[in-house]
């Protein structure tokens, strides 16, 4: 290709069409990730069902497997990362994706792991706590409940979609604001439901409408321009 | 009246440069060649050329102690493009009507 041809406006219509469409199809999915996780949790699944449903135990927790996961596939990420080429716009979303996902799994593994403490926590300093009897015998025994508390799921949930979004979009409120929801959602863990409900506001005002208003801001700016 | 066409765009391996990275997030500099089927030498130029206009941004770092070099357009030459196919398309226009 040479640097000073002269192009009439067809050709350069033309050279402009044949470039995009040169690196439209550059999307290459190794597939290595997606055989190592399908692995790991098919296993995890499969060995928990079959430990319940043949009442056996294999002595540890299977779901151990997903977490010890994470290292390879962080090896692969970087060692993919470093031999790509070019970066689509469709792979930094499919890796923004990825990240916040891992990161929710993460987030909800700890919060499955406290829930139960918590919750008991919160029985104690109410002067109660749950007694299970077992009928044939009329034993009594502590019973450590597990209540889902849905607020902190909700701020779980919240963050995911902002975080992508201000990855994809370079957009840092919202990339802020999606750090910050993950912030209000470990709080929340260990908050009764009223501080959950004000986090959830709060979690409102700094995910969507800071980062909403910044846009708008913009968007007017850019009108008048 | 026609809007004149930006000359630091409407020259062929520039444009080239340009209509690949608009596709793309990022891009080697080995990818570009590859793609352009340049020189390295002459894409070397007209890549310094596109970066002292400010239309796109130039990555040096090492990867296994070799040199690699990226490039992503930045706003100022997103706009650019724009500017250039809309322009393009205006003389498009006039020459069928």
């Amino acid at each position: 290709m040479e640097e000073d041809k002269k192009l009439t406006e067809q050709e350069s219509l033309e050279l402009i069409t044949e470039m995009i469409h040169k690196v439209k199809n550059t999307y290459h999915e190794s597939g290595t990730g997606a055989i190592l996780w399908g692995t790991a949790v098919g296993i995890a699944g499969l060995t928990s069902f079959a430990q319940r449903h043949w009442n056996f135990s294999i002595g540890f927790d299977i779901w151990l497997i997903v977490l010890v996961a994470f290292i390879p596939q962080i090896y692969i990420s970087i060692r993919e990362g470093k031999n790509r080429k070019v970066v689509s716009y469709q792979e930094a979303y499919m890796d923004a994706v990825w990240l916040v996902f891992g990161l929710s799994i993460f987030m909800l593994t700890f919060y499955l792991n406290v829930i139960s403490g918590v919750t008991d926590n919160f029985m104690k300093q109410d002067d109660s706590e749950l007694l299970l009897r077992t009928l044939t015998t009329g034993e009594t025994r502590h019973y450590a409940p597990s209540v889902p508390s849905g607020y902190s799921l909700l701020l779980l949930l919240f963050a995911m979609p902002t975080l992508t979004t201000g990855i994809g979009q370079k957009f840092k409120p919202m990339i802020i604001g999606g750090i910050l929801c993950y912030v209000y959602f470990i709080i929340s863990c260990f908050t009764s439901t009223k501080y959950d409900l004000l986090m959830n506001g709060i979690a409102g005002i700094t995910n969507w409408l800071i980062p909403g208003l910044i846009l708008r801001d913009r968007y007017l700016k850019g009108k008048r321009c | 009246m026609f809007k004149e066409l930006d000359p630091i765009l409407h020259s062929q391996l520039r444009l080239a440069v340009m209509s690949l990275l608009i596709a793309v997030k990022e891009a080697e500099f080995t990818y570009i060649r590859e793609k352009t089927n340049a020189t390295a030498g002459n894409l070397s130029v007209q890549v310094q050329k596109l970066k002292e206009a400010g239309y796109i941004e130039v990555t040096k770092q090492f990867k296994d102690n070799y040199p690699q070099t990226t490039c992503k357009l930045t706003p100022h030459g997103i706009e650019a493009f724009e500017a250039y196919v809309k322009a393009l398309q205006q003389y498009l226009q006039a020459g069928q009507s």
